[in-house]
């Protein structure tokens, strides 16, 4: 039985939403968890505000062909949307798929597959990696035109084996070898899949031991049969939205709930975050926060007329790019987020938070909440319990210095 | 002691109050008051080549018959190499290795590899980075080195990341966590209208460190410490370091000034990791891999001439890694696929320049490869033993007989 109190329901809409305030979490524990995860899990309405502000950068990114424009629109979406879950998914995609616009070079293309993530990454996960084969920038990323019938090109067949469905150990270089045959003619013309018969390989392939004439969507369909892929899909959820590490047993388990919801992603997520499993202490504060989490979970409750670019420009630095992550594996995540470099440029972005007007404005009323309610600002915003010590260091600090300070210590960098 | 070195201790007076409960938490925090350890000592520099850098186009065998045949669109002509031996010739933009071979500091190390090689560029680079072949992988053969003089009575040692945006899994230790540091520029604590930044208030060192933690709070409390620590020592490094060698302006040549700069102020590092990336060639390699490789070479000539003018130069090793070579073949479009055995560049002290190692056989391949006939866990032993005089057996997990460029 979950007890569903302020620090659980805090724990719930950290790893859903992108930050927590005190309201969001009095909400919560009011309506309870059953609510509260059917509100989170349904389609809200948006905002007509939010809603003209992110088409307006949306088109403006596009008309000018800048991907910086349209990493400054998602990261707005991330903090404005009243669907957090759905972004949520969308980041988690395309840290999955992880395509950089650095070698795609088109931003309608971008925009394309980001919406493809919104759309369908709710939904099973064979739509998803079915439509993904034919997605432009992916084509173009994982060299789909230089795949020809006499030149085979085992780009995209490695990954969706390696990073896609199954994970290392399930496959065979072979078995490689064979798939890259059956996607070749997978080109693109004009900026769309075409399907080019002159350079399909379509004689036998032999793939996890089984023979056939296949094509690309055959090894799709193998592949999604394959019995490593509900594991490798419950490994990569489980990593992103429990636990960094997660365990044997874990993953067992929520491959289960994969193959019961034949592969559907949010009937998974949603199931995962009802569990008991999911309040344990052990899995409260157990991620280090992503530079996407650390900023936009800290602007959205404490401040307002946030600096887009600024804010893009940090994610960058701190090693999170979106649309350009590091390579097809995405981001490592995890301890890999906060080496010393990282820690430096995490502080001085915290400092500035509360120091400087660089990424945003303090909201007055927040300065004036923190000091009437610390604990509940406290529940909020720090995923495990600060020790007595650090109360004690706290309120020993002129009323000013407290939030700097506490923002500075490593709990906060844990989810 | 240098005056550099004093600078640095009287800097770190203040940094001294940091008290530090529980096992060991990070390097960078023990040379604080480590006046008694005599700069000097020796320290190792890697370089990962990442994506796989062609070894039989980087040290090319000019004689081999095969190797021509296997590359008549990409393979460098036998008179355009630069000639080391009747067998090899490095590719013509390494005149900067040249020199370092002429002066008898160059080792090559032939053919080295791994059993059953993995072509998945993680997974291979995983295993250089672990020495290891274990599924999961929690650390590095570094981060182990580090961890091992912890445990000792001696002085722990330290290692430092340049230039990399995240911790690169071979510095990675249990009980450790180096500094990653891409520039001075962006290693500054900001203040905000305070005096001092929040991180260096006594009071929040006290608090952050003290208290006691597992997991992943366990690991920021140790990486944050020394994240501290870093940027406290790092802030006495001018930003315009003086050196009369003439360092190119490209970015690792940049990253090995940096380096320089941290050895000859006796900055406690021992192991320096450093990273030039783009050597997955598929495609129209031939330009592309000619600027990588003066990139390399040129750099890497640049910092010792620096080091030597600075006396600091036989106390330098440097080796070169990638994950895989290239297939001997060539491919399509110009470029190579994945591969297995490749060569590894040692710069070390005059005298033990020279070939190490067997050439692979061009005609007795594995799946179209050069088969390994160094094991990469010898060079590994040789840095450990012979000039880090570290025991290798308790870091590689079994006993590989060291070469003798060291």
């Amino acid at each position: 039985m979950i007890h569903f109190d302020a620090p659980a329901a805090a724990h719930l809409l950290r790893r859903l939403q992108f930050g927590v305030t005190p309201a969001e979490v009095d909400r919560a524990v009011r309506d309870g968890l059953h609510a509260t995860l059917e509100r989170l899990f349904t389609p809200q309405p948006e905002s007509a505000e939010f809603l003209a502000s992110q088409a307006a950068l949306k088109d403006a990114a596009v008309a000018t062909a800048s991907i910086q424009d349209l990493k400054a629109w998602w990261l707005h979406r991330m903090a404005g949307t009243a669907n957090p879950v759905t972004e949520k998914m969308t980041l988690f995609w395309h840290n999955h798929f992880a395509t950089s616009a650095v070698k795609v070079q088109s931003v309608p293309m971008m925009v394309e597959q980001n919406d493809l993530f919104r759309n369908l990454g709710a939904g099973s996960f064979r739509q998803l990696l079915t439509a993904m084969a034919r997605d432009p920038a992916m084509l173009v990323w994982l060299d789909g035109n230089a795949n020809r019938k006499r030149h085979p090109n085992e780009n995209f067949a490695r990954e969706v084996m390696e990073l896609f469905a199954l994970g290392l150990g399930n496959y065979t270089e072979h078995d490689i070898q064979e798939a890259a045959r059956a996607f070749s003619g997978w080109h693109l013309r004009d900026g769309r899949f075409w399907f080019n018969d002159s350079q399909h390989d379509d004689t036998a392939k032999t793939v996890f031991g089984k023979t056939g004439r296949y094509d690309g969507q055959a090894i799709i369909d193998l592949c999604l049969d394959h019995p490593a892929c509900p594991k490798f899909l419950a490994f990569k959820l489980l990593r992103t939205f429990v636990t960094t590490e997660p365990s044997g047993p874990q993953v067992e388990r929520i491959a289960g709930l994969f193959v019961k919801h034949d592969l559907a992603f949010a009937p998974v997520l949603r199931e995962v975050c009802s569990s008991d499993e999911f309040y344990a202490a052990e899995v409260r504060g157990s991620i280090i926060k992503s530079p996407v989490e650390l900023i936009l979970g800290t602007l959205r409750p404490l401040c307002e007329r946030i600096r887009w670019p600024a804010v893009r420009d940090l994610a960058a630095q701190l090693g999170q790019d979106v649309f350009a992550p590091p390579s097809v594996k995405g981001w490592d995540g995890g301890r890999q987020w906060v080496h010393a470099t990282a820690w430096i440029q995490r502080w001085n972005f915290l400092s500035d938070v509360t120091g400087s007007d660089r990424y945003g404005h303090f909201r007055s009323e927040v300065r004036e909440q923190i000091q009437q309610h610390p604990r509940e600002w406290v529940t909020a915003l720090f995923a495990v319990p600060l020790a007595d010590t650090m109360h004690t260091a706290i309120s020993a600090l002129a009323p000013d210095e407290r939030l700097p300070f506490a923002l500075s210590l490593p709990e906060y960098q844990l989810m | 002691m240098s005056t550099n070195r004093r600078e640095f201790l009287k800097l770190l007076g203040t940094a001294g109050v940091v008290s530090l409960a529980g096992p060991v938490p990070a390097l960078w925090s023990q040379a604080i008051g480590a006046e008694t350890k005599a700069p000097g000592e020796r320290v190792l520099v890697l370089i990962q080549l990442a994506g796989g850098n062609d070894g039989l186009n980087t040290v090319v065998p000019i004689n081999d018959d095969s190797y021509y045949k296997a590359r008549p669109g990409i393979a460098i002509g036998k008179g355009a190499a630069l000639k080391l031996n009747d067998a090899v010739g490095l590719h013509p933009s390494m005149t900067g290795f040249r020199d370092l071979w002429d002066t008898n500091r160059l080792a090559i190390v032939q053919g080295v590899g791994y059993p059953k090689p993995d072509r998945s560029h993680f997974r291979s680079m995983d295993i250089w980075h672990a020495a290891h072949f274990s599924e999961r992988i929690p650390n590095g053969w570094i981060g182990r080195l580090l961890d091992q003089t912890v445990s000792s009575s001696s002085t722990a040692w330290e290692a430092a990341c340049i230039g990399l945006d995240k911790l690169p899994l071979a510095c990675l230790g249990e009980r450790v966590v180096p500094p990653t540091i891409q520039r001075l520029e962006e290693f500054r604590l900001t203040h905000s209208g305070r005096d001092v930044a929040v991180v260096s208030s006594p009071a929040w060192k006290q608090v952050a460190a003290s208290a006691s933690g597992s997991g992943e709070l366990d690991f920021l409390r140790r990486s944050a410490t020394a994240a501290v620590t870093s940027a406290e020592r790092l802030a006495s490094l001018s930003q315009e370091y003086r050196s009369t060698a003439a360092y190119p302006s490209t970015a690792l040549a940049q990253r090995l000034k940096l380096v320089a700069q941290m050895i000859t102020a006796d900055l406690p590092a021992r192991v320096y990791f450093v990273s030039l990336d783009g050597f997955d060639t598929h495609a129209q390699q031939l330009p592309g891999h000619a600027v990588l490789l003066s990139e390399l070479s040129s750099a890497i000539a640049a910092f010792f001439a620096d080091l030597d003018e600075k006396n600091h130069g036989n106390r330098v090793m440097l080796a070169t890694f990638s994950e895989f070579g290239r297939r001997l073949a060539e491919n399509g479009s110009l470029g190579t696929d994945h591969g297995a055995a490749s060569v590894q560049f040692v710069v070390t002290p005059p005298g033990k320049g020279g070939m190490y190692g067997t050439a692979p056989s061009l005609t007795d391949l594995d799946d179209g490869d050069p088969k390994f006939t160094t094991d990469f866990r010898r060079v590994y032993a040789t840095l450990l033993e012979r000039w880090l005089q570290r025991p290798s057996e308790p870091i590689l997990g079994e006993v590989f007989a060291p070469l003798d460029f060291a």
